[in-house]
């Protein structure tokens, strides 16, 4: 709250700015990045509607359909979650268009993962962006603050609340770190113990790296490196898994965070390297910012700018 | 009013935790059940063989010559992990015919030289393929067909 009056009308929990604050910062980042993701795969998400109808397999939410989607549907839904997006991330009215563009931007995306390949870079920006639906995300940098917008303040309309944001935070922050434990787990699962030696792990790189040849798709210039140097394996395994399986390890603390926060930024840069593969969320820090003080960050730029 | 604001603020406090089980449950069912957004993250975690079967669809020119093509022009995409799944289903499913005359459809225009388009697997032992540039070990082809004018 604004006010030390208003505090103590809420009881004794009152309420934690810094939460709203940084609910405010990833409204903004989190909702841009799928607006421009949507505008930049447009063109993409518009070729597949000429793909022969054997190709679709849909997936999650269009599992149900027997055909794909006619060009007029898919144009309509990829404006909608680009206007949506722009709205949500601006905080305009904020309780129908955070919902709109959560649930337009994940059938989006479902439609790309719904011919015979599921990517696996989207997935952590569709359940973030359901969480901010819910979440008070519009608190601070919204225009329905009109001239409050600009220096971060809260609107009337929402004082009272009892409602600090925090919850959705850690929501968000848990849904990061479980999306690697999952995937810590699958290799565990799937390429057993033998993951951890790292031939696994030489195998895949090699693996992805002559598919995309034969696809005449851009190789990683590492990759011959690291398998000719296989000792590296070893300990590029013992690094990922211990990001993936120990990602919990980042709720513990503001420093555990931030720490994990960059381990797992190397890891993607890694993924990067060796396999070329890009996961634009996670390698922009976005996947991350739940579990940082930018709302500590922000106040800095204030106060080195007054 | 007070119990209202509990109860709301209980709610709120369980969110965290339903997320967590919401997440992680995939990891509890079948591996190989992937979807989306919830996922087994199934990415790099198979234990693969250094000798693979890559498929892929090339192209051939008047002289017999080989050419790669590009996602673009085998999917219609610039994925080549959809490309890959691509021509990996239509083989599975005995669609190669399909796939050639679609993929020789779209190099008409782009690729002048190439005459003819193969959808094929390539047999690589990928590690020293990648490590010493050693040869494919052979291909096997399931459909073959002309460039149409």
């Amino acid at each position: 709250m604004t006010t030390s009056g208003s505090a103590i009308e809420l009881g004794p929990v009152g309420i934690d700015e810094p939460f709203l604050r940084r609910l405010g910062l990833i409204r903004i980042l989190v909702a841009s990045y799928a607006t421009v993701w949507t505008a930049v795969r447009a063109p993409h998400l518009f070729d597949m509607v000429a793909f022969a109808d054997r190709r679709f397999d849909p997936v999650g939410i269009l599992a149900p359909l027997n055909g794909p989607p006619g060009r007029a549907v898919v144009v309509t839904v990829v404006v909608a979650t680009c206007v949506c997006g722009v709205a949500a991330a601006a905080g305009w009215r904020y309780r129908v268009t955070a919902p709109a563009l959560a649930v337009l931007f994940l059938v989006t995306t479902t439609y790309r993962h719904s011919w015979g390949q599921i990517f696996h870079t989207e997935n952590l920006t569709a359940i973030h962006l359901a969480i901010l639906a819910l979440a008070p995300a519009d608190r601070y940098w919204a225009l329905h603050l009109g001239p409050d917008a600009a220096t971060g303040s809260m609107a009337n309309d929402t004082a009272g609340t009892t409602d600090d944001g925090g919850w959705a935070v850690r929501a968000l922050a848990v849904a990061t770190v479980a999306g690697y434990v999952v995937a810590g787990v699958a290799k565990l699962r799937n390429g057993g113990w033998a993951w951890i030696d790292g031939e696994v792990l030489v195998h895949q790189v090699a693996f992805d790296n002559a598919r995309k040849e034969v696809l005449g798709d851009v190789m990683s210039p590492v990759a011959g490196f690291f398998i000719e140097h296989r000792g590296l394996a070893r300990p590029a395994v013992l690094a990922s898994m211990a990001v993936e399986l120990g990602a919990p390890l980042a709720l513990l603390g503001r420093r555990a965070g931030m720490t994990w926060s960059l381990a797992a930024w190397g890891f993607h840069m890694a993924i990067l390297a060796l396999m070329a593969i890009v996961f634009p969320y996670h390698l922009l820090g976005l996947a991350m910012i739940p579990l940082l003080p930018l709302e500590e960050w922000t106040a800095r730029k204030h106060v080195i700018a007054l | 009013m007070a119990p209202l604001v509990n109860q709301a603020r209980t709610w709120r406090r369980a969110v965290p935790v339903l997320v967590a089980v919401i997440v992680l449950a995939p990891a509890f069912g079948d591996p190989g059940a992937d979807s989306f957004p919830l996922s087994t993250y199934p990415m790099f975690s198979a234990n693969r063989p250094s000798r693979a079967d890559l498929v892929t669809v090339v192209g051939v020119t008047s002289v017999g010559a080989m050419v790669r093509l590009s996602p673009e022009l085998i999917a219609g995409s610039d994925e080549p992990i959809l490309a890959a799944a691509t021509v990996a289903d239509s083989i599975r499913r005995s669609q190669s015919d399909e796939l050639c005359a679609e993929v020789a459809a779209r190099v008409r225009t782009e690729k002048p030289g190439v005459v003819e388009v193969v959808v094929r697997t390539e047999h690589v032992d990928v590690v020293a393929h990648i490590a010493d540039d050693a040869d494919p070990m052979g291909s096997t082809e399931h459909a073959r067909c002309p460039v149409p004018p």
